[in-house]
């Protein structure tokens, strides 16, 4: 006999309450990534009307600040905006933005400093001895808009001032349910090609105060609207692959359980062939 | 009647409003402004204000408090906030306690930062704003 009919029947039970966990936590985060698509679809509508004012903004606009566009600094510094999760068991996640940051970091020449949303960036890149400029540790679908905002303003600062010449979002974009890719979008400087004739208007457009002011209005929009639509949709997709990682599990522990109690039954059944044969030996015997 | 024009008004969380009206008002940075259908093609900046939304044949305006934004006037009006709440759905007591509170800071830190008296200001400003805007605009209350 392989293994003790009594061990069997402990590891199956382990077994069984692991299934019950992961089979709960992948309900709810079902219920979350519900609620989080939801956010996340909107907020979507949002970023996109924002973008597409701006590139119609710049596509028109006769004086654009230089300071946004790309080329007219050199890059000495950049920082990169990591969005990971605060929390585990959501499979390779967060390895996949960090391996992917990392990639980026190590490839770029310049220095390069971290703003991590969710602690498992932060913890990764510490560890390594990466500069960490800024943490944000609380859970992303907690962050609302305005906190976004308070995000994002010391990087338009820090921009403006020269600290830093370049900033990089580095976040996971949804693409389906079972789908998440991870995204890197450069946020400043701007490289929006001047197309004449995508979007030239035929009317001429009343800017007020400036076009200069609303262009210096609308840049920051940009970033914090970016900012905040990456940790929305991070997010979402955190909850999306936590859902896969715990249907996983549930049905690995389903199969495991389903081995064991075979594998119960047979020694079982061998036991009893075993004490059978010692009652009809016996009998024998006695005979 | 006057002719109808498309009005989206966007937040970062929701779309607030999406529906035909006949005349919008909000302040943009020089003054307050109404538009309608056909007006002149714009990009402007608001200022922390009540907007005045008229509805196709609606006999009364629909009021709300934006914080801010611009609005971009093409063929339709689209309204960018961070944030939007009508008049029904202020909360009177927290506007108030919001504008005491902001208003104790500022007395309490004259000579702090100019950004941080700037952003002191705005609150009280977004207070009052909100505090008119539910007891039906400053403009009827006159």
């Amino acid at each position: 006999m392989p293994e003790s009919m009594q061990d069997i029947k402990r590891r199956m039970k382990s077994v069984d309450s692991i299934e019950h966990v992961t089979n709960a936590m992948k309900l709810v985060s079902a219920a979350k990534l519900r609620r989080a698509k939801a956010t996340f679809e909107k907020t979507n509508e949002f970023s996109h009307y924002i973008i597409n004012s701006i590139a119609e903004v710049f596509n028109n606009a006769s004086e654009v600040p230089e300071k946004y566009l790309e080329g007219n600094r050199e890059i000495k510094k950049t920082c990169y905006i990591i969005v990971s999760s605060s929390r585990g068991f959501c499979g390779s996640f967060n390895m996949n933005i960090i391996r992917e940051a990392e990639a980026m970091m190590t490839e770029d020449e310049g220095d390069s400093t971290i703003i991590a949303v969710g602690t498992k960036a932060k913890d990764y890149f510490q560890k390594r001895g990466f500069e960490i400029l800024k943490e944000y540790s609380e859970p992303p679908e907690d962050i609302s808009f305005l906190e976004s905002q308070k995000m994002s303003r010391p990087i338009i600062d820090m921009y403006n001032s020269g600290e830093i010449d370049r900033i990089v979002l580095i976040y996971t974009a949804f693409i389906s349910t079972l789908e998440q890719a991870v995204q890197t979008v450069t946020l400043l400087p701007f490289s929006i090609e001047r197309d004449p004739e995508v979007m030239k208007y035929d009317k001429p457009v009343e800017y007020e105060p400036s076009e200069e002011e609303v262009f210096n209005y609308l840049v920051p929009k940009y970033v914090e609207t970016s900012i905040y639509a990456a940790v929305v949709e991070s997010a979402t997709c955190e909850h999306a692959a936590r859902r896969m990682a715990m249907e996983n599990a549930t049905d690995n522990a389903r199969e495991m359980l389903g081995d064991l109690s075979l594998t119960y039954n047979r020694a079982r059944q061998a036991a009893i062939t075993n004490e059978i044969l010692e009652v009809v030996t016996g009998a024998e015997a006695q005979k | 009647m006057a002719k109808k024009i498309n009005l989206e008004i966007i937040t970062p969380s929701k779309v607030f409003y999406r529906g035909d009206v006949e005349l919008v008002i909000v302040r943009t940075l020089s003054g307050d402004e109404g538009f309608m259908a056909g007006h002149e093609w714009a990009c402007k900046l608001l200022a922390v204000s009540e907007m005045w939304i008229q509805e196709t044949s609606a006999p009364e305006y629909k009021i709300a408090a934006i914080s801010g934004g611009f609005i971009d006037v093409k063929d339709s009006i689209v309204i960018y906030t961070d944030a939007a709440e009508w008049a029904e759905d202020i909360d009177m007591e927290k506007a108030l306690s919001e504008k005491a509170s902001a208003e104790d800071w500022l007395t309490k830190h004259p000579d702090d930062d100019p950004m941080n008296i700037e952003r002191a200001k705005i609150a009280i400003q977004k207070a009052i704003t909100r505090m008119n805007v539910s007891q039906g605009g400053a403009r009827r209350k006159r």
